[in-house]
């Protein structure tokens, strides 16, 4: 049976369609840094990134429709997020997971805390994020932007995102292969933790490595 | 004697239903997922080939697919399999069923009513479940 879902899941890839801007991009240098810097005395729970990398200052729209800025944000850690809202598993996961490490801050802390979500999904709106995001968490930010600018967004952080045919039933002409990292930005603006899907479950470290960045104690007190 | 039994827990013939939920997902959705653990007590292999539910007009396993570079993406296949005397887990992030063709998104706090569709041994059943949303 192992076998069967594999060349089911193989031959539905055969027919990718590549993302206009973007295509398949491959792994920047970026995640190997990440990945070289895992460390198992780091006191960071998601794979810290111990140099300076300014995190890419993308130029969106929001759920409003506003033109918003990743510099918009400077001061306050940033969660990071790529996905689309017709994406009926690992977004909301992902969301699901973020609105619970926001929850776990301390209220000093989620005043300096955003969470952003990126669809990279050409048939979403502000007005489709603006129905979707804030049913995680009110005050999360949803983002959209053009094809290019999405393009450029998700290659500067390595993300990368394709189309997908979904064959047979009605979740649109086709769904998004996506990249399914977390990214803590620091109140600076540098990127500074990375944190795979399978982490997202451990919110209460997530939380504590948002107040590490933030230089508050755990017990939430401002410094 | 029934009422003592978990509502989390229901036997349909050979295959059992554990720990079932359907995640509640925005108002403007077109698609949500169940998640379930499937424990086959039979000696025979079972396949869930899909099912059907009120609030639903389309219901298919589907599984999620992972690529190296944390990229996963989703299909569709025809049938989970639940091993003999094995189980099978449908998560968040993994396996699932998917409800499509929304015909109202259920809330949070609802139980939605939901038959799955089992195929064993060249037979056809049905495991009728009551889920809870969350």
């Amino acid at each position: 049976m192992a076998r069967t879902r594999h060349s089911d899941a193989r031959s539905r890839r055969i027919g990718l369609i590549l993302f206009a801007a973007c295509a398949v991009v491959a792994v920047p240098a970026l995640i190997v840094l990440f990945s070289m810097a895992g460390n198992s005395s780091s006191p960071w729970f998601g794979q810290y990134d111990a140099e300076t990398h300014p995190a890419f200052d993308f130029s969106l729209a929001d759920q409003d429709g506003k033109p918003f800025r990743l510099q918009d944000l400077r001061g306050q850690a940033v969660l990071l997020s790529f996905g689309f809202t017709r994406c009926p598993n690992i977004c909301p996961t992902t969301l699901g997971h973020l609105a619970a490490v926001y929850r776990k801050l301390p209220p000093s802390a989620q005043e300096r805390t955003k969470v952003v979500f990126i669809s990279v999904d050409e048939r979403d709106s502000p007005a489709s994020l603006k129905e979707y995001v804030p049913f995680f968490n009110d005050r999360f930010i949803g983002l959209t932007g053009t094809p290019a600018d999405l393009g450029t967004t998700a290659r500067a952080y390595g993300a990368s995102f394709r189309k997908a045919p979904a064959v047979g039933s009605d979740m649109g002409d086709y769904m998004i292969d996506h990249s399914t990292y977390t990214y803590l930005i620091d109140p600076e603006g540098n990127l500074r933790v990375l944190y795979r899907f399978e982490q997202l479950p451990e919110t209460g470290r997530i939380a504590d490595d948002v107040l590490r960045v933030l230089g508050t104690r755990a017990s939430g007190r401002q410094p | 004697m029934l009422l003592f039994l978990s509502p989390a827990v229901i036997f349909a013939g050979d295959v059992e239903v554990e720990g079932a939920w359907i995640r509640a997902v925005p108002p403007s959705s077109k698609a949500t997922a169940a998640f379930m653990t499937l424990v086959n007590r039979s000696e025979k292999p079972v396949l869930v080939t899909g099912g059907t539910s009120p609030v639903a007009g389309e219901i298919k396993p589907m599984i999620t697919t992972k690529q190296g570079d944390g990229v996963m993406g989703m299909g569709f296949v025809e049938s989970f399999s639940v091993p003999a005397k094995g189980r099978r887990v449908l998560e968040p992030g993994g396996d699932h069923i998917m409800l499509m063709k929304l015909r109202e998104v259920p809330g949070a706090g609802s139980v939605v009513p939901l038959v799955l569709t089992t195929e064993s041994g060249g037979k056809t059943g049905h495991i009728r479940l009551e889920i809870p949303v969350r």
